[in-house]
C-alpha cells in the first residue's frame, strides 16, 4: 500500500509536469489531489495483468532510488520540462544501477502502454486507449461477445432471412449451420465434451457447457455453495484474546481515565463515610459481640402504660373466659367423699377420653412428696392456647330462672272436683278381655262385654253379676251399649256380624218396664217392612237380616238379632233411642249402617267412604252425624244427605271418638298416643293436642251428665281424666286441665284398658281393662 | 323491577370472612397468620347463622369478623412479616444456585436491623394496643403466668429454645420478687395438676398454676410454634408488668442478675433487687436477700429487726421520713386502706353487706418464724410461699441449691422445720453410728431438735389459707393429715361444703333414711329372733330406699306397684290382727320401735308428699308448649345433675362417718 501512492505520485508528476510548468507547488496541497486521481487509476484496468504487477515490482524495487530522485527533483531550483522519454531514461538509469532486478527492454515497455498518442484537433496529443477486453472475472457486465441486438422480440420473426439479427455494431449475425438429419444423429452419437442438447436462443448454436459451468450447475443442483473454494465454515480467528499478545492488536496509547482516580467512585464513597460518621451505617463487628448487644438490646424495658388513657371497651370484643379456678376435688389430698368408688373408677376408665364428664379422677395422697408430676399438663396447656386462638367466643345469656317459673298456675287438683280418684269396685267374672263396658242411663246397673262371647249386667256399686248370657262362643263381644232412653231397658251388644238386642234382668227393672222393653223391640216385627228390605239388588246379601235369635236366648231375655255383613266393632244410639248406627271396619261399603229399631230397618247411607270407618257419633242436638275413618272425621247431615264439614285432627289413625252433650267440641283418641280437642266452630284443626300417654289411645269419652269431665284409656293401662270446661260464651276457649292418672289395670298382651264409660250423673267412670276386669273408679 | 341482588354483598355475610378468605386478603401465609391473630388478639366468631354468612358452597369452619381483619390490615408487623418472606426467599434462592457464602451473608445479616436485614419486630405496641391500661394487663394474666410457669419448667429442645426458658425462668422469678416484696399472695392451693397461688395485684385477682418441679412429660401432638407464639407475646407482657410493678414499688427494673449464683441453683436468690434511690437501697436489699449478711446469732438479730420495725413504724406516724421501701408502702397503704365498720346508727335501716376487714396482715404471717426445710420437701414453692407471707429466714439441706439463710440442720434460731418424710419404726439401735449418712443429717431417723416445730409442708398452705398459724398437732410428720381444701370454692347455698358438718346440709328425707337406717341397725343387733315377716318389710323397706337413692327419676308405675303392695301389706297386717283377735292370741304384730315406727310414718308421709308433687309437676308440664317444655326439661337436667352429685357426696360422707364411729368403738 504504501509503495502505491509514491508510485501514482510519480505518474501524476509526470502528467502535472506536462501540463503544468509551474514548479513551485505545496507536496501538501498536490498530495490531495493525487489522491483523487489514484481513485481514476486504479479504476483504469489494466489490459495485462501481468504487466501490472511487473510494474508494481519494478517500483517496489526501485522505491528508494526513486524517492532519491524526486529529491533530487526538488532539490532542482530549475524544473526540467521532462517529457516521457527523460523520465524513462532516470528509470533506465535507475534500472541500470538497480542489478538485483532483471532489466526489461524498453521497448517492451512501450509495448506495454496500453494507449496510442494521437494528435488531436488542435494539434495537441490525445491519448486513445486500447480495446478492453473484459476477461470473466472483470465486473464489467457489458462487454460480452456478440451479442443480438434485435430487442425483445421472438427469434421466429427472422426464419424467413439468413441471419438472426445484429450485434452491436449493426452487422448481421449469420444463422448458424444447421446439420442435416444425418449430422445431427452423428451429433448424437458422439457427443461432445460439454454437450447439453439445448440451442443457445441468442445464437441459435447448440449450447455447450464447460467442465467448470456443469460443475456450477451440478452444485447448484444439490444445494452446494456455488464457488467450490468457498468455506462456509472457517475456523474462527480470535483476534481478541485472553492471552497477552507479544504485539497489541491495537497500538493506542492507553487512556488517561485508567489512571486517574475516578470521580464518581469517590462520591459513593463519600457518601458512605458519611453514612458511617452519622451512624447510618454501622461498621462490621464480630458475630459475638453482636449477638451480646442484641441481648442486651432484647432487654430494654420502659413504662410502656405510661400516659394510659382508659378506653372503653369495644362492644364487640368478648374477653377470653377464664378457666375455673380448681375445686376440692382437685386437691392432692381431697376430703375423702371426693373419692370415686371403685365402680366409678371402672366406669371412668371405660368411658372414651373424649366422653369422660370430668377430664381427672380426684386422687389422694398422703404427703406431699408422693404427689407426682400431672402427665397432661402440657397438653392441657396446649388446648387453651388453641382454644384462645382458634375458639369462636359467644356470649350467652344464660337464663338464670327458677324452672318453676315457666309453668303455667293450673288451678289446683281440689279445685276442679270432683274427679274419679280411686277405683270402687272391681268387676271380676270376664275370661280374657273385657272388651266393652256400659252403664245404663239410670245410673244402677253395668254391662259388660267380654271376649268370651258373654254380655254381663252387674250391680254397678256392689260388683255383684246379676245377668249373663253367652252370646257366640266363637266370637268375642265387641261392644254393648245401653239403649239412652229411661222408658225402656235396652241392651245392644254385638258378637260377629250380629248384633243382639235384648232385655236383661235386673233388680231395677220393674216388670212394667220389662214390658215396655219388650214392647219396644217386639214392635218392629209388625212392621210392614219387615223382611222384605228396601233397595235390595237381587242376589245381593240385604243389609241386615232382622230375626229372632233362638228360643234358647229369647228365654235368657236376648229378643232380636240383626245380622249385617260383617263383623261389628261400634254401636252408637241415637239419643231418642229409636236408632242405632253400626260400624263394621271390614265391611268396605257397607261398614256403616243405621238400623231403625221401630221399623226393623237397616239402611246403608254411604254409598263409598272415604278411608275404614272406625267409629260414628250421632250429633246430640241436631240432625248430624259423624263419622271418624283413619284420618278424618266427616260430619254428614241426615236430612239433607250431604256432607256438612270434615274435621282432621291429624292423627295417623284414629281409635274414638265423643262428642260433647254441647255439640260443639268434639274429641278424639289415637292409636299414635294422641288425644285431640277440637272446637267445631272455630277450625277443623285441633284446638289442644295432649300427648300424655306412652302407649296408644283405645278410647275417650265425655261426662253426659253435665260435669266438665273427660277420660280416655290407653294401652299404657292408664285413664287420664281431665277436666274440660265448655264455657257459655263462644269466644272463649275451653279450660282443659289434666287432673288424674287412674292406674290399676295390667297390661296383657300390650293391651292395657279398652273401654270406658261414665256414669250418667256421677263423677265416676267405669274401665274395661285387658287384664279380665272391669273397675269402676269414684 | 329492583336489582337481583347477589349472594355475600350486603347483611351478615359482610360482616364476616372466612379465614382462607383473610389470608388472602392480607397477602401472609397461614402461620404468619395465626401469629398475628394471636398476638393480637383476634379470634373467630360464630355467627348466628352460618348459612347466611358463608358464600361458597362448602362450609366453613372458622369466621373472623371482617372489620378485624381489616384491622389487621394496618398492623406494621404485616410489612415485617412480607420483609422477613422476601429475605427467606433470597436465601433459599442463593442456596439454590449453590452459593452457600451468600446465603451464610444473607443470614447474617439479617440481624442488622438497618440494612436489607431480617426484620426485628418488638411487641409492645401490640400489648399496649391490647391492654390501653395496666389493670387490663393484670386481668389478663392468668393465662400469662401459667404459661410462662409451665415454660420456665420445660426442657429444653429444638422447639423450645434454652434461651426461651431461661427467660421465662428469669421472668418468673422477677414477677415472684415483687410477690414477695409487695407480699401481695393471697392464696394458695396444692392440686394435683401442680400448685395455684392466687395473687392481689392492685385489686385485680391473679390465679395461675406451677407445675411441680419435675421433669414435664409431652403427650399427644402438641405445637410448640404455637406455645411459642403465645410465650414470646406472654413474654414481652410480662417484662413490661413487671417494669410497672418494680417501678411502682421503687424498685429498679430489671434487678440484677447473679449468674454464677443461678448455676448454683439459687433461684430465686439470684436475683438481687434494688432500690431506685441509693438510700433506700440497703432495706431492700435486705428485704430479698435472705439474711445473708446476717450475724452469727439470729436472736439477736431478730430483737434487732423487731426494734428496727418499731421505729419506723413509728417514723411513719411521724411521716418525717420520705423512705421508699415496700415495708414503707404497705404501712401507709394500711392506714389509708382500712375500712370503716358502718354501723346502724338508728333502728329500721336495711342492712347491707359489707366487706370484712381481715385483721391478719399477710406480710406477718410467718414474720417471727425460721423455717428449715428438710431435703423431701419442695423448696422452691415454700420458698416463695413462705417468703410472701413475711417469713426473712428460710434454711435448708445444702442440696437444695444455693441462697438459703443456713444449710445447717442444728441452727439454734430455727423455729420450724418442714418435714415429708415418713417416721420410720426400726431401728432405734443404729442411731449411735450416724457418721456414715451425710454429713447435713446429724440425728437418726426419728430424732428431733428439741424447740422446734416439725410439721408437714401442707401447714404451711392451710395457715396461708386461713390467714393463721394453725395448730401443727395435725400436721405432724407421719400423721395422717386433714384434707387440704380448696380456696377458690365460694360456698353456695345447696351445695355441699365439705367443711360444714353433714347434719346441716342434708335433706330432710336424707336425714330421715339415715336415722331408720341407723335404727334398723340396732333393731337388728338388739332383736335376733325378729320375725319372719318384720325381716321382710324391713327388707322391702330397704329395697325401697335403695331404690330411691340409685334412682332419682324413678318410674311412676313403680312407685304406684309400691303402694298398692304396701297397701296390701296393710291390709294384711290388719287382718292377722284380726284372725289372732279371733284366736284370742296376743297381738303377734311387728315388734317394732315406736320411735322407728314414727320416723317410718314420717318418711312414708314425705313420700307421698314428694309424689303428689311431682304428679302436680307432671300436669303442669303437660300444659307447657314444646319449646317452653324443652327448655325446662334442660333446666331440670342439670339442676338434678348437681343434686345428685351432691346426694352423693353425702351419701359417701355419711357411710365413711359411719364407718369412722364404727372403726372407733
Amino acid at each position: 500500500m504504501k509503495s502505491k501512492p509514491v508510485e501514482k505520485k510519480r505518474k501524476a508528476r509526470d502528467e502535472e509536469s506536462d501540463s503544468e510548468s509551474d514548479d513551485e507547488l505545496g507536496n501538501g496541497l498536490f498530495d490531495g489531489v493525487l489522491e483523487a486521481s489514484e481513485d481514476e487509476e486504479d479504476y483504469i484496468p489494466s489490459d495485462e495483468i501481468d504487466d501490472g504487477d511487473s510494474e508494481s515490482e519494478v517500483s517496489d524495487g526501485s522505491e528508494d532510488a526513486e524517492e532519491e530522485d524526486e529529491d533530487a527533483l526538488l532539490s532542482d531550483e530549475i524544473p526540467s520540462d521532462d517529457d516521457m522519454g527523460k523520465l524513462s531514461k532516470g528509470a533506465e538509469e535507475l534500472e541500470i544501477t538497480e542489478p538485483g532486478v532483471d532489466p526489461k527492454p524498453k521497448h517492451q515497455e512501450e509495448e506495454d502502454r496500453n494507449y496510442k498518442v494521437v494528435k488531436d484537433a488542435n494539434g495537441g496529443e490525445r491519448y486513445v486507449y486500447d480495446e478492453i477486453d473484459p476477461v470473466y472475472d472483470s465486473d464489467d457486465s457489458d462487454a460480452q461477445g456478440p451479442v443480438n441486438t434485435i430487442g425483445d422480440i421472438p427469434l421466429t420473426f427472422y426464419d424467413s432471412y439468413p441471419h438472426i439479427g445484429y450485434d452491436i455494431n449493426g452487422k448481421k449475425i449469420m444463422r448458424p449451420a444447421t446439420g442435416d438429419a444425418l449430422q445431427s444423429l452423428l451429433d448424437t452419437i458422439e457427443v461432445p465434451k460439454g454437450w447439453t442438447g439445448l440451442t443457445d436462443v441468442n445464437t441459435g448454436n447448440p449450447l455447450n457447457l464447460t467442465q467448470e459451468e456443469l460443475e456450477l450447475v451440478r452444485r447448484v443442483q444439490h444445494g452446494l455453495v456455488p464457488d467450490e473454494g468457498y468455506d462456509p465454515y472457517p475456523d474462527t480467528v480470535e483476534w481478541f484474546t485472553s492471552k497477552q499478545e507479544t504485539m497489541p492488536l491495537s497500538a493506542a496509547p492507553e487512556p488517561k481515565r485508567r489512571f486517574l482516580p475516578s470521580k464518581n467512585e469517590a462520591k459513593q464513597v463519600m457518601k458512605l463515610v458519611r453514612a458511617i460518621r452519622e451512624g447510618r451505617i454501622l461498621p462490621y463487628k464480630p458475630p459475638e459481640e453482636r449477638e451480646r448487644e442484641e441481648e442486651e438490646k432484647e432487654e430494654v424495658q420502659f413504662d410502656l402504660w405510661q400516659d394510659e388513657e382508659p378506653a372503653a371497651p369495644n362492644p364487640m370484643h368478648i374477653p377470653a373466659p377464664k378457666l375455673p379456678p380448681p375445686g376440692y376435688e382437685m386437691s392432692y389430698n381431697p376430703p375423702e367423699e371426693y373419692l370415686p368408688t371403685k365402680e366409678e373408677r371402672e366406669e371412668w376408665e371405660k368411658t372414651d377420653p373424649e366422653d369422660r364428664e370430668k377430664e381427672f379422677l380426684p386422687q389422694k395422697f398422703n404427703s406431699l412428696r408422693k404427689v407426682p408430676a400431672w402427665g397432661t399438663l402440657v397438653k392441657e396447656r396446649f388446648e387453651r392456647c388453641m382454644d384462645l386462638y382458634l375458639a369462636p367466643r359467644v356470649r350467652k345469656n344464660r337464663l338464670n330462672i327458677d324452672p318453676n317459673s315457666l309453668l303455667p298456675k293450673l288451678p289446683s287438683p281440689a279445685e276442679l272436683k270432683p274427679f274419679p280418684t280411686v277405683v270402687q269396685t272391681i268387676f271380676r267374672g270376664h275370661e280374657g278381655t273385657v272388651r266393652s263396658v256400659a252403664i245404663d242411663p239410670t245410673g244402677v246397673a253395668l254391662a259388660t262385654g267380654g271376649s268370651d262371647g258373654t254380655v254381663r249386667v252387674w250391680e254397678l256399686l256392689t260388683g255383684r253379676q246379676v245377668w249373663s248370657v253367652k252370646l257366640s262362643s266363637e266370637d268375642p263381644v265387641y261392644t254393648v251399649r245401653w239403649r239412652p232412653t229411661k222408658d225402656a231397658f235396652i241392651l245392644a251388644a254385638s258378637a260377629g256380624e250380629d248384633v243382639f238386642l235384648m232385655v236383661p234382668t235386673h233388680s231395677s227393672v220393674t216388670p212394667t218396664l220389662d214390658q215396655a222393653s219388650r214392647d219396644v223391640l217386639a214392635a218392629g216385627f209388625g212392621y210392614a217392612t219387615n223382611g222384605q228390605q228396601p233397595a235390595t239388588a237381587p242376589g245381593k246379601e240385604p243389609a241386615g237380616k232382622w230375626a229372632r235369635p233362638g228360643t234358647k236366648l229369647e228365654d235368657a231375655g236376648v229378643l232380636v238379632r240383626v245380622t249385617v255383613r260383617s263383623a261389628v266393632k261400634v254401636i252408637t244410639w241415637h239419643r231418642r233411642g229409636d236408632h242405632f248406627a253400626t260400624v263394621s271396619p271390614e265391611g268396605q261399603r257397607s261398614s256403616v249402617a243405621i238400623h231403625t229399631l221401630s221399623k226393623h230397618l237397616t239402611q246403608i247411607p254411604f254409598r263409598k267412604l272415604h278411608g275404614l270407618a272406625q267409629t260414628v257419633v250421632f250429633h246430640p242436638l241436631k240432625p248430624l252425624f259423624f263419622v271418624a275413618t283413619m284420618r278424618t272425621v266427616r260430619c254428614y247431615d241426615l236430612q239433607k244427605v250431604e256432607l256438612v264439614k270434615i274435621v282432621q285432627p291429624g292423627a295417623k289413625w284414629i281409635s274414638s271418638l265423643d262428642i260433647h252433650s254441647g255439640g260443639d267440641h268434639l274429641i278424639v283418641g289415637s292409636y299414635d298416643r294422641r288425644l285431640l280437642w277440637h272446637d267445631l266452630d272455630l277450625s277443623n284443626r285441633p284446638h289442644k293436642t295432649m300427648r300424655f300417654h306412652p302407649k296408644a289411645i283405645r278410647a275417650v269419652r265425655y261426662h253426659k251428665g253435665g260435669l266438665p269431665l273427660f277420660a280416655d284409656a290407653s294401652d299404657d293401662g292408664t285413664l287420664q281424666i281431665f277436666y274440660g270446661k265448655v264455657p257459655n260464651d263462644q269466644l272463649e276457649s275451653p279450660t282443659i286441665v289434666p287432673v288424674k292418672q287412674l292406674k290399676g289395670h295390667k297390661v296383657v298382651n300390650q293391651v292395657g284398658v279398652v273401654d270406658i264409660d261414665w256414669h250418667p250423673r256421677e263423677p265416676w267412670c267405669v274401665s274395661a281393662g285387658a287384664d279380665g276386669t272391669a273397675r269402676l273408679w269414684m | 323491577m329492583a336489582k337481583i341482588k347477589k349472594k355475600g354483598q350486603s347483611g351478615q355475610a359482610k360482616n364476616y370472612i372466612t379465614r382462607t378468605q383473610a389470608v388472602k386478603k392480607l397477602q401472609i401465609s397461614l402461620p404468619d397468620f395465626r401469629k398475628l391473630c394471636i398476638w393480637k388478639g383476634i379470634y373467630p366468631r360464630e355467627p348466628r347463622s352460618r348459612k347466611k354468612v358463608s358464600k361458597s358452597a362448602t362450609a366453613s369452619t372458622t369466621f373472623y369478623y371482617t372489620k378485624d381483619i381489616q384491622y389487621l390490615q394496618h398492623e406494621p408487623l404485616l410489612q415485617k412479616f412480607r420483609e422477613q418472606k422476601v429475605l427467606e426467599k433470597k436465601i433459599s434462592r442463593a442456596l439454590g444456585r449453590g452459593d452457600v457464602g451468600d446465603a451464610a451473608r444473607l443470614e447474617r445479616n439479617a440481624g442488622r436491623p438497618d440494612q436489607t436485614g431480617k426484620p426485628r419486630y418488638t411487641l409492645h405496641h401490640v400489648i399496649r394496643e391490647r391492654y390501653p391500661t395496666f389493670i387490663d394487663a393484670i386481668r389478663d394474666l392468668d393465662d400469662c403466668l401459667s404459661m410462662l410457669f409451665l415454660f420456665a419448667n420445660l426442657p429444653s429442645t429444638t422447639s423450645v429454645p434454652a434461651k426461651m426458658i431461661a427467660r421465662c425462668e428469669r421472668l418468673c422469678h422477677e414477677f415472684q420478687h415483687y410477690l414477695i416484696t409487695s407480699h401481695s399472695l393471697r392464696k394458695s392451693f396444692l392440686s394435683i395438676k401442680g400448685i395455684y397461688y392466687q395473687a392481689n395485684i392492685q385489686g385485680e385477682d391473679v390465679l395461675w398454676l406451677v407445675p411441680y418441679k419435675f421433669n414435664q412429660r409431652v403427650v399427644g401432638d402438641i405445637d410448640f410454634r404455637i406455645m411459642g407464639t403465645f410465650v414470646e407475646f406472654y413474654m414481652t407482657l410480662l417484662g413490661f408488668v413487671n417494669y410497672r410493678l418494680y417501678s411502682s414499688i421503687g424498685l429498679k427494673y430489671p434487678p440484677k442478675f447473679d449468674q454464677t449464683k443461678d448455676d448454683k441453683g439459687a433461684e430465686l436468690a439470684a436475683l438481687t433487687l434494688e432500690g431506685v434511690n441509693l438510700a433506700t437501697n440497703d432495706d431492700t436489699t435486705k428485704a430479698i436477700a435472705n439474711g445473708e449478711g446476717h450475724g452469727p446469732d439470729p436472736k439477736v438479730q431478730a430483737e434487732v429487726d423487731k426494734l428496727v420495725k418499731k421505729l419506723r413504724t413509728e417514723s411513719d406516724a411521724d411521716k418525717a421520713d420520705e423512705e421508699m421501701g415496700e415495708g414503707d408502702d404497705e404501712e401507709e397503704e394500711k392506714a389509708t386502706d382500712a375500712i370503716d365498720k358502718f354501723e346502724p346508727a338508728a333502728p329500721g335501716g336495711d342492712v347491707l353487706p359489707q366487706p370484712t376487714y381481715s385483721g391478719n396482715d399477710p406480710s406477718k404471717l410467718f414474720a417471727n418464724c425460721t423455717f428449715f426445710l428438710s431435703r423431701e420437701t419442695p423448696r422452691q414453692s415454700l420458698e416463695f410461699i413462705l417468703r410472701a407471707f413475711g417469713c426473712k429466714r428460710i434454711g435448708w439441706d445444702s442440696i437444695l441449691g444455693e441462697g438459703s439463710f443456713t444449710t445447717d440442720e442444728s441452727d439454734p434460731s430455727i423455729t420450724h422445720q418442714i418435714v415429708d418424710r415418713p417416721i420410720i419404726q426400726a431401728a432405734t439401735a443404729e442411731q449411735g453410728d450416724g457418721e456414715d449418712n451425710q454429713t447435713a443429717q446429724k440425728l437418726g431417723p426419728n430424732q428431733r431438735y428439741p424447740g422446734r416445730i416439725y410439721v408437714q409442708p401442707q401447714w404451711v398452705w392451710d395457715c396461708v389459707n386461713d390467714e393463721e398459724l394453725k395448730s401443727p398437732e395435725l400436721y405432724a410428720p407421719g400423721a395422717a393429715l386433714p384434707p387440704h381444701l380448696s380456696p377458690f370454692v365460694k360456698p353456695t347455698q345447696g351445695q355441699y361444703d365439705p367443711t360444714v358438718p353433714l347434719e346441716e346440709q342434708e335433706t330432710e328425707g336424707e336425714a330421715l333414711d339415715a336415722e331408720i337406717e341407723d335404727a334398723k341397725d340396732e333393731a337388728g343387733s338388739e332383736e335376733e329372733e325378729d320375725e319372719v315377716d318384720n325381716d321382710m318389710d324391713v327388707a322391702d323397706d330397704n329395697d325401697d330406699d335403695e331404690e330411691e337413692d340409685s334412682d332419682a327419676e324413678e318410674d311412676e308405675e313403680e312407685e304406684d306397684e309400691e303402694d298398692e303392695e304396701e297397701d296390701e301389706e296393710e291390709v294384711l297386717q290388719r287382718q292377722r290382727e284380726l284372725e289372732a283377735e279371733i284366736s284370742g292370741k296376743a297381738v303377734k304384730s311387728k315388734q317394732v320401735d315406736p320411735k322407728l315406727k314414727a320416723k317410718l310414718d314420717k318418711k312414708k308421709a314425705l313420700e307421698r308428699k314428694k309424689k303428689e308433687e311431682a304428679e302436680d309437676l307432671e300436669r303442669a308440664k303437660g300444659m307447657l308448649s314444646k319449646k317452653k317444655r324443652k327448655l325446662f326439661e334442660q333446666m331440670q337436667y342439670t339442676n338434678k345433675k348437681k343434686s345428685t352429685e351432691d346426694m352423693k357426696l353425702r351419701s359417701k360422707r355419711r357411710k365413711l362417718e359411719k364407718e369412722k364411729a364404727a372403726g372407733k368403738a
